[in-house]
């Protein structure tokens, strides 16, 4: 679409052209008062509640959540495995999100279709990937079994979602299918800004293909590759409806993540300080590693 | 048939009123009462039209109420009325079966009805039903629901592949029943993949107590001490019990794969589609799975037999009792339409009809010595022998968690994540400190 | 750049791998969704129906309110989009064309708040909800999603608006118009696909939520089409099938509107961080 007319010299100046700036707080008021009252004070509240302090049962300053943390099996292999998966599917969506942008970058024939088809799995709602892709792994009537069978790669059904370390590689499965697109957009709208002149300079050179992607295509591509890391390990981090639909955390909680057992902590259990807790260690996690982006974004805006 | 009739008249009755007001023309504009009805069994083909043909009948004897039906699954319904109720919203009326009982009783969930019971006559009305169908839904001399049915669980298996296997005995103790399983595994095509299996459990959530305890109690064993204070899953029995689950998945490979991921209604659904031959069941079984699969024929091909046991001539229960309920919301903006509503539900003619629809007994006395369709029923007999071999599953508000951490370790015992005796003991460390919590 | 023929070879088998990889679970969640209930479970799966039938569409379509569902995740999601992008028009004007004090913390706080997970605020939400009477109501769900879109959609707008030269703000203020007429009557028709781009977003992210719905919706008229779907499975009566059927139903509308969107979407994203 349009390129980005360069504001910067509105920014730069600040106060000058504008003699109304007190009316900028007008504009965003409805804005900042909803990010208070449905985003700031929830958050708020729920940091309290960590600490035993807001509606709960009985109000008292206490550690006690975070205590019990540190011994709770459950939880420890919860953070275990939201680790594990957050870094094997979005290592995953950097490779073929990366591998397929720069195919899709060549002159290739009916780019749109292509382009397309790359696109579709992403348009699935994570709570309908999980659906879809738990029926593939039934082990009677799915559709895993059936092709492992027909060609004969196994003699008996296997039980994908019964057996803890196969439920938890289908659950990664399923999202690194799913989510992909998006690293892939991101990488390609960069790969796509790199001016041409530069692979032809590399060329004059001599670079052989494999150079030309090192010392041209990567550094160019540096920040989508940051912008990309971030917000998709914030997004699968975040992660609720796939695991949900898929196996529920199950086979016991083989593959539960973070996201799932303070969501069954609070509604299921009605601990709620202890399901308040998860959350928070969580969001702690997620700011830190999200301040390289916050960072990136917010250097612009000077 | 006296019913049927009795049924005929009351639609009669009920066409001619409502004929009535539209021929005067002048429909009386009271303000319709709304009650709203959960219960897991409306997510269901047969039970669902039984149960939407009473509330049409109800409806016609109460114009002023209108009924609203809320299917639930069962493996979502206890955390969606849970969390309902504690919003201060939820179903007026709602159904539930003993598992969770003590726990909504011990958090508020359910309404005390006592109050309503008492106008009904009290004590008078209460003696009609079981003394042991009360229990799940009495505390410190209040009622908290009016029971509906109780049954106990029985073995269900289809005639026809028993004989095809050669199967002459039914089976009566785990060994025997061990030997016949294997003789119903098998491919029903030469040279083809094993498509036919003897049996399953159920180890998914939905379903897993009835049906998984019984193996427990067939061996022996249980899971707490009868004063449901302590674990009981360090006995001998306890580990053979276990064992003998595992074994049959792994070693016999008589139950289909994927037998984590059965619930009850996957357990049907092999019994429908002749993949298995045998399933933990209750008269219920016959009703939903004939009406899986019609081309099964099950009303003629399956039977039901007594839950086997270790040895023979142990007199000990072998079974679990299943009971359900009706309760009100402490929510409801009604309550007395909502009684209206529980009390027609538990009265005798509905018990009647969830017999004719469903073959389940009734929780009244009254209604299964009476109504002749359940006394000449033979799986109304084996039903009730088998009632008088049972108990109930734990009665105390901790018991779902405790359930559910079993499962857990039964789990991960059939994905050999742990060794049948690893596992054990680890639910018997757990559910202790469950029971020490206070 | 030209490349042989070996070469060729390899990017079109790398394109068809992609093809079979990205395609198969639509396909068998369109192939399931038209059998009947008995195949559906037949073992081993048939990987095209036998029968072609259109039964579970019908059943999940009239007689499990599945319309209903429909129109409740349309109402919801419309109402989120409308409400976010509304607050958002005013919002990104404001960040992109005033420079009052405290503006970089406050948008630092709204980038900042697209990090926190949803659990974090849905139980003291629920709360909030049971309190104010807003439990079980879609008002109460729509509240709820724009705390999903609304940082995203401020940013993005706001990305959109920087891109219109400040001149014609300069022009406006000469002709004599108010801040609020030069928005509505220069800025916004100049963004108009941008913001169209980021209302569409917004419906987007508020259609696959499943979480909020979870914890705040409990009447079954209130679902919407996630929470439907997910309430079907493991009742008695519901087969694959008709699940496959409804999933189908619920991907339709995500799955044309990003393909309509997606160049946009990407600028959305990144517009914010980079700018060269």
């Amino acid at each position: 679409m349009t390129k980005t007319h360069d504001i910067g010299d509105v920014s730069n100046d600040g106060t000058g052209t504008m003699r109304d700036n007190y009316k900028g707080y007008l504009f965003i008021l409805p804005a900042l008062l909803m990010l208070v009252v449905i985003l700031g004070f929830p958050a708020l509240a729920a940091f309290l509640q960590s600490f035993n302090l807001m509606w709960v049962a009985k109000p008292g300053f206490s550690l006690g959540a975070y205590r019990a943390l540190v011994d709770d099996a459950e939880f420890l292999h919860s953070l275990f495995n939201t680790v594990v998966f957050v870094v094997v599917v979005v290592s995953s969506h950097l490779v073929v999100g990366l591998s397929i942008a720069l195919l899709l970058n060549m002159d290739i024939k009916f780019k749109w279709m292509w382009r397309v088809v790359a696109i579709l799995p992403w348009t699935m709602p994570d709570v309908i990937g999980g659906l879809v892709w738990r029926f593939m792994f039934d082990t009677l009537p799915g559709i895993v079994n059936s092709v492992l069978l027909r060609t004969h790669l196994t003699t008996e059904p296997v039980d994908w979602l019964g057996q803890p370390g196969l439920a938890f590689f289908a659950v990664i499965l399923a999202e690194s299918w799913r989510g992909y697109p998006y690293v892939m957009l991101i990488l390609l709208a960069g790969l796509q800004s790199i001016p041409r002149q530069q692979y032809e300079a590399a060329e004059l050179d001599g670079c052989s293909a494999l150079q030309k992607f090192m010392y041209v295509t990567m550094p160019n591509l540096k920040h989508m590759f940051i912008i990309s890391l971030v917000l998709d390990t914030v997004w699968e981090s975040r992660l609720f409806g796939m695991v949900y639909s898929m196996t529920g955390g199950g086979p016991g909680y083989s593959s539960q993540i973070l996201t799932l057992l303070s969501y069954k902590q609070y509604f299921q259990f009605f601990n709620v300080s202890y399901g308040a807790a998860m959350a928070v260690v969580l969001a702690t996690v997620l700011f830190f590693i999200s301040l390289p982006y916050l960072r990136l974004s917010m250097r612009q805006q000077i | 048939m006296f019913t049927s009739l009795a049924k005929r008249l009351t639609l009669g009755v009920g066409a001619a009123m409502v004929a009535g007001t539209i021929a005067c023309g002048s429909g009386p504009a009271t303000a319709q009462t709304v009650i709203t009805y959960a219960d897991w069994q409306l997510a269901q083909d047969i039970w669902g039209r039984s149960l939407r043909e009473a509330f049409a009948e109800f409806e016609k004897q109460n114009p002023g109420i209108k009924i609203n039906v809320e299917p639930v699954a069962l493996a979502q319904r206890d955390i969606k009325f849970a969390t309902a109720i504690r919003a201060g919203a939820g179903p007026d009326v709602f159904a539930l079966d003993a598992n969770p009982v003590k726990q909504y009783i011990a958090e508020g969930w359910v309404k005390d009805l006592t109050p309503f019971v008492d106008k009904e006559g009290g004590k008078k009305f209460l003696s009609d039903f079981y003394p042991r169908s009360l229990e799940p839904v009495t505390e410190n001399g209040k009622v908290y629901g009016i029971p509906k049915n109780i049954v106990a669980m029985v073995m269900v298996y289809n005639e026809v592949m028993f004989k095809e296997a050669g199967i002459t005995k039914v089976p009566e103790t785990w060994d025997e029943f061990r030997v016949a399983m294997k003789k119903l595994t098998k491919a029903t095509t030469a040279g083809g993949p094993i498509d036919q299996w003897g049996w399953t459990i159920v180890a998914a959530q939905a379903g897993f107590d009835l049906r998984s305890s019984v193996i427990l109690r067939g061996f022996g064993a249980d899971f707490l001490t009868p004063d449901w204070k302590k674990s009981a899953l360090d006995t001998p029995q306890a580990k053979e019990a276990f064992k003998f689950i595992v074994d049959t998945i792994h070693e016999d490979k008589t139950m289909p794969p994927g037998v984590a991921q059965v619930d009850a209604n996957a357990a049907r659904r092999l019994l429908a589609n002749k993949k298995t031959a045998v399933k933990i069941g209750t008269t219920w079984s016959l009703p939903e799975v004939s009406g899986m699969n019609p081309a099964l024929d099950g009303w003629n091909v399956l039977k039901m037999a007594h839950i086997p046991q270790k040895k023979l001539d142990d007199k000990s229960v072998r079974s679990t009792l299943y009971q359900k309920s009706l309760f009100m919301n402490p929510n409801t903006k009604n309550p007395e339409a909502a009684w209206k509503l529980i009390k027609f539900m538990s009265d005798p003619p509905q018990m009647a009809k969830w017999f004719d629809d469903n073959l389940m007994l009734s929780a009244r006395q009254s209604v299964n010595v009476s109504h002749k369709p359940i006394t000449s029923s033979p799986y109304a007999l084996t039903v009730a022998q088998e009632i008088n071999r049972s108990a109930f599953l734990p009665l105390i508000p901790k018991w779902p968690e405790i359930l559910e951490t079993f499962r857990r370790n039964l789990q991960d015992a059939i994905a050999k994540s742990k060794t049948p005796d690893e596992a054990l003991t680890n639910a018997h460390n757990q559910i202790n400190a469950i029971l020490a919590r206070p | 750049m030209k490349k042989s023929n070996s070469m060729w070879v390899f990017i079109y088998g790398a394109l068809a791998v992609m093809l079979v990889y990205n395609l198969t679970p639509f396909f068998w969640m369109v192939v399931s969704s038209f059998k009947s209930e008995l195949e559906v479970v037949s073992y081993p799966a048939t990987l095209l129906p036998n029968v072609f039938t259109t039964d579970a569409y019908e059943k999940i379509w009239l007689q499990e309110g599945f319309l209903l569902y429909f129109k409740n995740s349309l109402t919801v999601s419309l109402s989120t989009a409308a409400l976010s992008s509304l607050v958002g028009i005013f919002a990104g004007y404001g960040f992109s064309r005033f420079r009052f004090k405290g503006r970089l913390a406050i948008m630092t706080a709204f980038l900042a708040t697209q990090m926190i997970p949803g659990v974090l605020l849905v139980g003291p939400y629920f709360k909030m909800m049971t309190l104010t009477g807003l439990y079980d109501t879609l008002f109460g769900l729509i509240l709820a999603q724009t705390s999903i879109t609304l940082p995203f959609s401020v940013w993005m707008i706001k990305g959109y608006m920087d891109t219109v030269p400040i001149e014609i703000d300069q022009a406006a203020e000469v002709d004599g118009a108010s801040r609020l007429q030069t928005l509505f009557l220069c800025i916004v028709p100049l963004v108009l696909p941008g913001l169209v781009a980021t209302t569409i977003f917004a419906f987007l992210l508020s259609w696959g939520d499943l979480l909020w719905a979870l914890c705040l919706i409990s009447d079954p008229q209130k679902q919407t089409m996630t929470l439907g779907i997910t309430q079907l499975v493991g009742q008695f009566r519901v087969y694959w099938s008709e699940i496959m059927a409804a999933t189908v139903i619920a991907s339709i509308i995500p799955a044309c509107l990003y393909l309509v969107l997606q160049r946009y979407l990407v600028q959305g994203f990144t517009e914010a961080a980079v700018k060269e």
